[in-house]
């Protein structure tokens, strides 16, 4: 047993060096790439030293693109959240009521089945349209973005409910009101937490998109302006901002899921 | 929970909601301020009718549309194709996952609309950036997929197979990849509407044809009827897109159809 641990431990180890050897050598062959035989110009592949560079000095400069690397993430968050949570608060329960009420469901579902294939890019347009470039139209974008998933897993959690624990809880004597909120909610919140999760990334992917099309702050904003200016450090800097920030948004609520959700993750 | 016999309520349900729908929109397009913007169903109907015939830019609306799917359809298979490569080798060999998984993980949380600018500084807007950033969209999913179901293969079966004395081979072709194979369908589902996403998104910021540009120029002229018709047309061909999907799924995995 112990052998076995201790080989375990050793192999462990071993994949270690290999994954960490890996990443080195992706930087190193980005490195010889870009600095040292310089295949493409600098403008358009820059050197990991100068990313790194460029990270450093966006922190505090607001050069060239009107905001530091703080502003543009305070921008984006605020009308990525705003859309999000909009979104969840309204597309969670009317997914519970879709599947709850027959009615409800044979009424809304066309409707919803009728908005859901246009991917949310193209709702854009219309919604700079209707909300102007401000905050308005681009949390409207995101609030689509965030709005089907929430629908789409609260209705299939919903669904998944057991009629026969449904029956058991109306043999005891609850009312509808008690089975809804005490047997099909507390059933369909593994799935309305995938649906949280998965909007969140939408979300965040949607929101490039709305600022990269009408913004003037933001790190939508910052990767389409700093292409007409050539500078692709920068581009690279905002890229990797917007990956960590939605790495951690996963992280963050993959730990909520664990403190809330009874039973076990589904996947 | 399906039912192949006819619902009359349900269709008549339908039916009214989408009447409904259809009533409010060109109430509001008829008779309130809403009109000084936004067209009519009608109008909208109309353009769609005509845009068959007319030309829009240089092409009529199915051209538009051919060259878009020309570009996912591209985009999507190679990087299917190196997806599921590089998911299953992942999943199955422990070197593979040591290599590859730190660089995947560096680069998947990137949405493949922040590529964009990138990707046109490397390529400029022709069609090679326009293939590159569906892969993009199509890759992660496919991975991903192709990945956790190479991982979760039921270690019993290929025990199974290895004491009745298969060949590594035929484990691989004959066990791995079948299990596997529902998983790689799920993650190429959403690719593909993944796909159809970014090739809209990249048409938007850079392109001469293609429904995305059809969007931003009938945006750009202030003409939002087109934008509308852009906007049906993408949202049937998403629709259509997945259908096809599920069809082949079915097809290939009858054993595990993951629905129902």
């Amino acid at each position: 047993m112990n052998e076995f641990a201790k080989e375990k431990r050793r192999q462990k180890i071993k994949f270690g060096i290999v994954s960490i050897l890996s990443l080195c050598t992706f930087f190193g062959v980005w490195y010889l790439c870009s600095a040292v035989l310089h295949l493409k110009p600098d403008y358009v592949l820059p050197s990991p030293v100068q990313v790194v560079k460029a990270f450093i000095t966006k922190l505090n400069t607001k050069a060239p693109d009107g905001a530091t690397l703080g502003g543009h993430i305070l921008a984006s968050l605020k009308v990525a959240l705003s859309g999000y949570f909009l979104g969840a608060i309204v597309g969670i329960p009317l997914g519970i009521a879709m599947a709850w009420f027959r009615k409800v469901d044979m009424f809304v579902t066309p409707l919803f089945d009728l908005i859901r294939p246009v991917p949310t890019i193209a709702w854009i347009p219309l919604m700079i349209l209707w909300f102007g470039i401000g905050l308005g139209a681009k949390a409207a974008i995101i609030f689509v973005s965030a709005f089907v998933p929430c629908v789409i897993n609260a209705y299939a959690g919903i669904k998944q409910t057991k009629p026969v624990n449904l029956w058991v809880a109306q043999t005891f004597g609850a009312s509808r009101r008690e089975m809804l909120f005490t047997v099909a909610i507390p059933t369909a919140l593994p799935l309305i937490f995938t649906g949280l999760r998965i909007s969140l990334g939408t979300a965040w992917m949607t929101l490039c998109a709305a600022e990269m099309l009408a913004s003037n702050r933001g790190l939508g904003y910052m990767i389409q302006l700093n292409r007409t200016l050539a500078r692709a450090d920068l581009i690279v800097v905002a890229m990797l901002t917007i990956g960590v920030i939605g790495t951690i948004f996963t992280v963050g609520l993959d730990a909520l899921e664990k403190k809330f959700v009874k039973g076990g993750r589904r996947r | 929970m399906k039912k192949k016999k006819f619902d009359l309520e349900r269709t008549l349900y339908a039916v009214l909601a989408i009447g409904c729908f259809f009533l409010l929109w060109w109430f509001l397009t008829t008779f309130t301020a809403v009109k000084e913007t936004t067209p009519g169903p009608v109008a909208v109907l109309k353009l769609l009718g005509e845009s068959f015939f007319k030309p829009i830019g240089g092409k009529v609306i199915t051209g538009h549309l051919l060259t878009s799917l020309r570009r996912v359809l591209v985009g999507f298979s190679v990087a299917t194709l190196i997806g599921i490569i590089l998911g299953i080798a992942m999943g199955t060999s422990r070197w593979a996952e040591a290599i590859i998984k730190p660089i995947f993980e560096l680069l998947r949380p990137i949405p493949p609309i922040a590529w964009i600018s990138l990707v046109i500084l490397f390529f400029g807007i022709g069609e090679t950036s326009k293939y590159i950033l569906c892969g993009i969209g199509a890759f992660t999913n496919v991975t991903l997929n192709a990945y956790t179901g190479a991982q979760n293969v039921d270690p019993e079966l290929i025990g199974c197979a290895r004491m009745l004395g298969t060949s590594e081979r035929d484990i691989f072709f004959r066990v791995i990849l079948p299990s596997c194979t529902p998983q790689i369908f799920a993650g190429m589902q959403v690719a593909l509407s993944t796909s159809w996403m970014a090739v809209l998104a990249a048409e938007m910021v850079g392109a001469q044809e293609g429904c995305g540009w059809m969007i931003q120029r009938g945006s750009d002229t202030l003409n939002i009827t087109l934008v509308m018709v852009g906007m049906i047309v993408i949202g049937i061909v998403g629709m259509l897109l997945a259908a096809l999907m599920r069809t082949i799924e079915r097809r290939l995995c009858s054993w595990n159809i993951m629905e129902e």
